[in-house]
């Protein structure tokens, strides 16, 4: 269900997750936008185990892009006023991650929904946590 | 030697310590929206007229230093700890943006495997007009070494 309004949002309410592309093509051309496409930590797994790590990582910021592209998602007139997520351990490239958020807070008065978001690896492990504050039309 | 936060705290936060112009390019900024699963054609789509950088892009911008020069080393090694980004007015790409960086905030936890420090250090983001468009926290984790 798409959100049009605070009015629309409930207490308690889980977005609907989307399937994140965490392919190493994906997570490549992330780190070269951002220019961190230096070396082969996220872009190819020998070179990043090489250095040390388990293969090539999902970096922690396009973690907070997939929450982010997620509220969007949900309340294509959702702006994002905060999003403060936490790296607790690496997610890997090439391996599928399971997006959740779910509404901790309304506030119809200032118009701002807060929401606890979660970031897990396909063992059900937290990889990133964090919460957003997100203003909505009312 | 247990480190001191209050100590750090006096001499080091709330002192810019960083200063960066950056121009963001629109073809990256839609890369890395895309890149997200963003569908919002503002986030995606540079010919989009209210085409503005995602949060992630934001966060981006704050890599490099987090610290000052003459801050103490603690002998562990620093980990990303995580990232946060406040957003003020649409950050656009195309434009002149400064970026100005100082130690927000030092503290500590305590777990089963020791003391840890937690530095964070956040880049206020100004326009072409000297206004904020945006802030990006960085939070590098230090696990202190047992003396």
């Amino acid at each position: 269900m798409s959100i049009g309004s605070i009015a629309d949002v409930e207490f308690g309410a889980e977005l609907d997750p989307f399937q994140p592309d965490t392919s190493i093509a994906a997570t490549s051309a992330f780190a070269e936008a951002v220019g961190w496409g230096g070396g082969g930590r996220f872009k190819d797994h020998e070179l990043a185990r090489k250095e040390g790590l388990p293969g090539a990582l999902v970096p922690g910021i396009m973690a907070m892009g997939f929450l982010t592209s997620m509220i969007h998602r949900w309340s294509p007139d959702a702006e994002v006023e905060t999003i403060d997520t936490v790296f607790r351990a690496p997610l890997l490239a090439d391996e599928p991650c399971l997006i959740s958020a779910v509404v901790t807070d309304v506030d119809e008065q200032q118009g701002i929904v807060q929401l606890d978001l979660t970031v897990k690896n396909q063992k059900n492990e937290t990889r990133v946590f964090g919460t957003a504050n997100v203003r909505l039309p009312g | 030697m247990k480190v001191d936060i209050d100590e750090l705290k006096s001499r080091f936060l709330n002192l810019e310590f960083d200063k960066k112009d950056f121009e963001l390019d629109p073809e990256k900024v839609a890369i890395v929206a895309r890149m997200s699963g963003e569908t919002l054609p503002q986030f995606s789509d540079p010919a989009h007229p209210d085409f503005q950088a995602p949060p992630a892009f934001i966060a981006s911008l704050a890599a490099g230093r987090h610290l000052p020069i003459n801050f103490p080393e603690f002998g562990g090694i620093p980990m990303d700890g995580g990232k946060a980004v406040t957003c003020i007015k649409p950050v656009r790409a195309g434009r002149p943006l400064t970026g100005k960086t100082h130690l927000h905030d030092i503290y500590d936890k305590s777990g089963r495997s020791g003391r840890m420090i937690f530095l964070v250090s956040r880049m206020e983001l100004f326009d072409e007009n000297g206004e904020q468009v945006a802030t990006s926290d960085s939070r590098t984790v230090i696990r202190e070494r047992a003396s």
